[in-house]
């Protein structure tokens, strides 16, 4: 007998920063569509960000009531403070400056084309999102 | 009354200098306190660099000559050898970079401090160092010169 | 607003994460700053205007501002009005898809052939819409392709390690009768009125209390204590580059 699929609101958000004007951001952003497309796309769901921050009362509430992880691109952290400004707390935080850090070699010079190295960096970064989403939902496929 | 920093824009950004610093022409200020000096990076140097992610600057003892090997930073994008701006022996070297090299973005006049310095030869020394006013004029030079390569 | 040094056009983009248009907002805005009118645009990334500080919130009062949104909800347009300022002017994808008669965009990640379509067109009418708000002549084909950036990659130097964001409003701390206070926009205030060769006097004093008052919302009581505080700003400023100058 399978699983029952998982409703909507049983579903992890992952809220990326929009980062356009860093590298990292758009890391960030490949990195939480790997997830949400390839690696976890029964399990998770995400809320535009500009959404939060033009304080939309219905994506509010979503990440009120369901569970989040925030990956930022930069120290400024525009993922975590807009969903905690929501009225939340993410169940997870992760920035891609920690990837880099512990993968110092993967140096990502552009915006709007992260290369093979980023590309590298965002694959890290979502396996160790996906293993945290499994964490989440409490090891269900 | 002194403001506490000068400005210079240079294309769409802007580089504050801090006044009350001496600085070396690439960029390293010198702040005395107490008869030691400490010493970091400016604001046109974090700037232009990017987001810091490793600093590794010289252990305490360790003995430094002007324009001598200080450490380096790593960022996202480059690595950047730091020269020391002053003679002497480290005391201190701040551990919080360890954990929090985003400070030397956030405030790098302040929390982004890089090490705190014995001096051996300050009098000697402080004439081949600019002040802030002279130093803003080195940096908008450096800045602009910058601008035209893009 | 004053015909400061460097004038730029901003652009905002929604950015969104969960719809193609999102996509599309975000790739087209990154064309237009990084290849067809990088030293005419600067960008700030939405989320900022809630999670940043002022000199982010001035964002929209400080540059003549383009708002490109994904769709009706128009977050990059209704943001930037509530938190900063109104946009000069505003792009909505879907519409333009619409007006336009272009293919559905598809893809979050990665768009399809539809979606890298709409997003070369929406590009090329913002950089249209950029040149009309700086008040330049649309560039000739020629021109266009002289633009172009060198295809082995970015250069060294400044733009490739920072952010498209520019360094942020340029802020200033003052002490006015006897307190700290922010001023958004002085240091390039000042930096412009050095360059016009404007000398420290009364006049210039007015001069550069208008353009304050432009860009930070004063009251009255504070007028005359920062009055005195800018031009003695002013006169600590242009001694700096050149100490004859300094006097009236």
């Amino acid at each position: 007998m399978s699983e029952p699929k998982p409703t909507d609101s049983d579903r992890v958000l992952i809220i990326p920063c929009s980062g356009i004007g860093k590298a990292f951001g758009s890391v960030g952003r490949e990195a939480a569509y790997l997830v949400l497309e390839e690696l976890r796309p029964n399990d998770t769901g995400t809320v535009c960000l500009s959404l939060l921050t033009m304080g939309d009362e219905e994506s509010q509430q979503r990440v009120r009531e369901q569970r989040t992880i925030a990956i930022d691109g930069c120290p400024k952290a525009c993922a975590r403070v807009n969903i905690e400004h929501a009225g939340a707390e993410p169940a997870a935080i992760f920035r891609v400056f920690d990837v880099f850090r512990a993968h110092k070699e993967l140096r990502v010079q552009q915006v709007s084309d992260i290369g093979e190295n980023g590309r590298e960096m965002a694959r890290i970064l979502a396996e160790e999102v996906a293993v945290k989403v499994d964490e989440l939902r409490g090891g269900k496929e | 009354m002194e403001a506490e920093y000068l400005h210079a824009t240079v294309d769409k950004f802007v580089f504050k200098v801090k006044t009350g610093c001496w600085y070396s022409k690439a960029g390293l200020w010198v702040r005395l306190e107490h008869g030691l000096a400490r010493v970091g990076i400016s604001d046109y140097v974090q700037q232009s660099s990017g987001d810091v992610a490793f600093a590794e600057i010289a252990s305490t003892g360790t003995k430094l000559e002007q324009e001598g090997y200080l450490g380096q930073i790593e960022t996202i994008k480059v690595a950047i050898e730091l020269l020391s701006p002053v003679s002497g022996t480290v005391q201190e070297v701040n551990e919080e970079l360890e954990t929090s090299p985003e400070l030397i973005n956030q405030d790098p006049y302040g929390q982004g401090w890089l090490a705190l310095i014995a001096l051996s030869d300050w009098e000697g020394e402080r004439a081949s160092l600019l002040e802030a006013e002279q130093y803003l004029a080195v940096m908008r030079s450096q800045a602009e010169e910058a601008a035209k390569r893009i | 607003m004053p015909d400061l040094p460097e004038k730029r056009v901003g652009l905002i983009a929604c950015s969104g994460e969960d719809l193609p248009v999102g996509t599309v907002s975000r790739m087209a805005v990154l064309q237009v700053l990084e290849r067809l009118r990088p030293q005419d645009t600067v960008t700030l990334c939405l989320p900022l205007f809630l999670a940043g500080e002022e000199r982010e919130r001035a964002f929209a009062r400080f540059y003549p501002t383009i708002a490109i949104d994904g769709c009706s909800k128009r977050c990059a347009a209704r943001a930037t009005e509530h938190y900063s300022a109104r946009p000069a002017a505003s792009l909505v994808i879907d519409d333009f898809i619409a007006e336009k008669g272009l293919p559905e965009p598809h893809g979050l990640r990665q768009l399809d052939a539809a979606g890298q379509a709409v997003t070369q067109a929406v590009a090329q009418e913002l950089a249209h819409e950029v040149d009309r708000l700086l008040g330049k002549k649309r560039p000739t084909v020629v021109e266009v392709e002289a633009q172009a950036p060198d295809a082995e990659g970015e250069p060294e130097g400044m733009v490739v390690a920072t952010c498209s964001c520019g360094s942020g409003i340029p802020v200033a701390q003052l002490q006015v009768n006897g307190r700290r206070v922010e001023i958004l926009a002085l240091p390039a205030i000042l930096d412009q009125f050095r360059e016009m060769g404007k000398p420290v006097n009364d006049a210039t004093a007015g001069e550069l209390m208008d353009a304050v008052k432009l860009y930070n919302h004063l009251p009255n009581e504070e007028e005359a204590g920062l009055r005195e505080a800018v031009l003695s700003e002013y006169t600590r400023y242009i001694a700096a580059f050149d100490p004859a100058s300094a006097t009236s």
